[in-house]
């Protein structure tokens, strides 16, 4: 049994806004094992990002983790120092942003970009050894050695993105988040990405956080998964698992939702109605008012809460009560 | 880079030969001449004043003479100072430039640093109580009336305290057995100053290819201090040592209007970085840099500021230019004998050919500064050296 790299307790994270706070992460629980891969999907809002920017304690001035831990290696994170964040930061976690074309600095040159990251954690390198270091992660991404001297204008957006992920990679971090790497790119592209995660991923064996709002992906990239709504975690347990048997109501409008490539042709089902503002409090299941398959086995008033419904496979436990 | 430098220059050479002909004939525009006050010395013979102006060439047509003018100022030829004949408008310069270019090379480098490290502390800081009064404060200094201020200071500092002089550039008492000129003074001040900014970008150049931050930063320092043990050692031996207590007398002099013009010339810079910097500090290379772990002060210099830099240095140059043409009333309030003084002089005593030279020094200064901001900004922001290499 592989050990746990991540585990994350209920984490409760929310935005101090004009009209009120924003919970955007509600009672988060998942952990990540050494050399897995682990995918968290859900709608535009859900709070994917800000999970994220949690573990990373990246999060915005107006966000405030209220409680939970975020254990990296059995090393608490929440209430780290600045100084001691720094350390984590790469070294431990490190992440491919959600907007990763702008994730450069126009005035410097890429290669000093990613050697600034090296520097920071591993001071001792020679300037040699660190451009041997970029040149074989650029190798591995599929990128020219010779790209580390130019500056990120002179990329298009598929280097930009190879070069993100160099960068991510470059101080052999314990844990990668990715965050919807592939938004700003075209289908082919993204698909090229997406292959190149997937074999550093595994080349590597790296530990992994993908997030993407498109669960086909997630299919592909992931060997776990969590589905988010609203801020909170309402299935998770094994990829396959939850493809060949998705309990929670949302789950399976998600995967309803997708096209399947081969197979015959069937009727989209779209979702109706809106996610619920996060502002407000939402007391029992946060799905119910959009619920397609409401039955009157629903207890769609009890406090959101997982429960085992299969070996690791976990679901709210307002959809689990429903068989 | 070269054949854009070549074709501005060329460019440059038209508009200054234009400049040339309007401000001659604008300094011509001014009523009577140097010379009318001949007019009204009865013991002169009547014919006196025709015989001044025909050896000065002032009889002829104005169309003429611009002519003469230009050729002459281009054959290097700029004729006789009305006023302190036998001298030669650059004999006069030559005299003044170094005391002004002491005076302001240092406010400029003075003022834009202050500007820019306030500047990004204030953006840094977005929203602490510091913050907000200093930003107030350099609102004031930004838009308080210049003479005034100059004048208050002087009377705070000068009169009221007597920690400073008020005015002149030296004590002359001092100078009385001096064994040189002051311009000598200035000349080596300058000379210093140079050497020194040299050695200081040297060190920063060949420091800069080296991969430990800490060694990098030990040997910046250790440069820092070498200078600062050359400094005491070149001051006290030698031609130096001699020239120290002068050196210091004018150095002493320069404290209040260095400080005056730094105060109010601070402020645009810094204000103009602050806002820059705010905008450059939402973009999301800086949460990638926050999330490489690197230090605050370094993602707040290297990322956030470097970036920040590019229309902070050309709006910098652009003052540059202004602080030249605000050194006629700089000079005047503090009595400081200067360019600026000279212009103003020659102007007032329609000394042309004196008020000519001064002028299109100036001309000149502001044409290589506009170059200048161009090129440095080319160099900035590797996203225009492209363009501007194709
Ligand atoms: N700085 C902030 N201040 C206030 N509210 C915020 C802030 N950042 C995000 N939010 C809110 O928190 C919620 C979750 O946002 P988040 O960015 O985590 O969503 P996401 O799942 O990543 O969405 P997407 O798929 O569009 O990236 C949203 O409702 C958003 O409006
Ligand atoms: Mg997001």
């Amino acid at each position: 049994m592989s050990k746990d790299v991540l585990v994350v307790k209920d984490l409760n994270m929310h935005y101090e806004t004009l009209s009120g706070d924003v919970s955007a992460v509600k009672n988060v629980s998942f952990t990540v094992k050494e050399g897995e891969s682990f995918g968290l999907v859900g709608e535009s809002g859900c709070g994917k990002t800000s999970v994220a920017m949690s573990l990373l304690q990246l999060q915005a001035d107006n966000a405030k983790i209220s409680s939970g831990s975020i254990k990296l290696d059995g090393l608490e994170m929440v209430g780290m120092s600045e100084s001691e964040l720094r350390e984590v930061r790469w070294d431990g976690i490190s992440i491919v942003f959600q907007g990763a074309m702008n994730a450069w600095n126009p005035v410097i040159k890429v290669g000093e970009q990613i050697r600034e990251a090296i520097r920071e954690h591993y001071p001792d390198n020679t300037k040699v050894e660190n451009t041997e270091k970029i040149a074989s992660l650029f190798k591995m991404v599929g990128l020219d050695s010779s790209i580390m001297d130019r500056f990120p204008h002179e990329l298009s957006g598929g280097m930009k993105q190879r070069a993100v992920i160099a960068l991510a990679l470059s101080c052999d971090p314990k844990l990668v988040i990715a965050d919807e790497p592939t938004t700003a790119l075209d289908v082919v592209i993204q698909d090229q990405i997406l292959k190149e995660i997937k074999k550093v991923q595994e080349l590597l064996g790296l530990s992994l956080i993908y997030i993407s709002h498109d669960i086909a992906v997630i299919a592909e990239m992931t060997d776990k998964m969590a589905v988010m709504y609203a801020g909170s975690i309402v299935e998770k347990g094994p990829t396959s698992e939850i493809f060949a048997n998705p309990q929670h109501s949302y789950t399976q409008s998600l995967l309803a939702s997708t096209p399947s490539v081969v197979g015959d042709k069937v009727k989209l089902n779209s979702l109706e109605g809106e996610p619920p503002s996060l502002i407000n409090q939402i007391d029992g299941c946060s799905f119910a008012p959009r619920c397609p398959n409401r039955t009157t086995t629903c207890h769609p008033e009890l406090d959101m809460e997982l429960v085992e419904v299969g070996p690791e496979h976990f679901v709210d436990i307002c959809s689990a009560n429903r068989n | 880079m070269l054949e854009y430098i070549i074709r501005r220059t060329f460019q440059m050479t038209i508009v200054f030969f234009l400049f040339l002909i309007f401000s001659y004939l604008l300094f011509n525009a001014i009523p009577g001449n140097a010379f009318s006050s001949l007019l009204l010395n009865p013991n002169l013979p009547p014919d006196a004043y025709q015989r001044v102006l025909e050896i000065y060439g002032l009889d002829k047509p104005l169309f003429e003479r611009t002519q003469m003018y230009i050729v002459n100022f281009f054959k290097g030829d700029f004729g006789y100072s009305y006023k302190y004949f036998p001298k030669t408008p650059i004999e006069l310069i030559a005299e003044r430039l170094p005391r002004t270019l002491m005076l302001f090379s240092i406010v400029n480098i003075v003022a834009f640093y202050t500007g820019f490290f306030i500047g990004k502390v204030l953006a840094w800081r977005r929203g602490s109580k510091a913050e907000t009064w200093i930003t107030v404060t350099s609102v004031f200094s930004y838009t308080v009336f210049y003479p005034w201020f100059a004048l208050m200071m002087l009377w705070v500092f000068g009169y009221k305290l007597g920690w400073l002089p008020i005015g002149k550039f030296l004590f002359p008492e001092k100078w009385y057995d001096a064994p040189f000129d002051s311009d000598v003074v200035f000349t080596s001040m300058i000379k210093f100053t140079v050497v020194v900014s040299v050695i200081q970008f040297i060190a920063y150049l060949v420091t800069r290819g080296i991969e430990s931050l800490s060694l990098r930063r030990n040997l910046r320092f250790g440069s820092l201090l070498a200078i600062f043990i050359g400094s005491y050692f070149y001051w006290n031996n030698g031609e130096a040592l001699i020239q120290k207590p002068y050196a210091s007398d004018i150095a002493y002099h320069m404290i209040l209007p260095v400080m005056v013009v730094t105060v109010v010339a601070f402020a645009g810079t810094a204000l103009l970085t602050r806002t820059t910097m705010m905008e450059v500090l939402k973009e999301d290379y800086i949460l990638t840099a926050r999330a490489k772990g690197i230090s605050q002060k370094r993602i707040r210099d290297r990322h956030a500021a470097r970036t920040a830099l590019l229309p902070v240095v050309t709006s910098f140059i652009f003052t540059i230019v202004t602080i030249i043409d605000g050194s006629v009333l700089t000079e005047q309030i503090f009595s400081w004998p200067g360019m600026g003084q000279l212009l103003l002089q020659s102007v007032l005593e329609e000394d042309i050919p004196v008020a000519m030279a001064t002028f299109s020094f100036v001309g000149v200064f502001a044409l290589i500064a506009h170059l200048l901001a161009d090129v440095s900004y080319s160099y900035l922001d590797p996203r225009i050296r492209i363009k501007s290499q194709g």
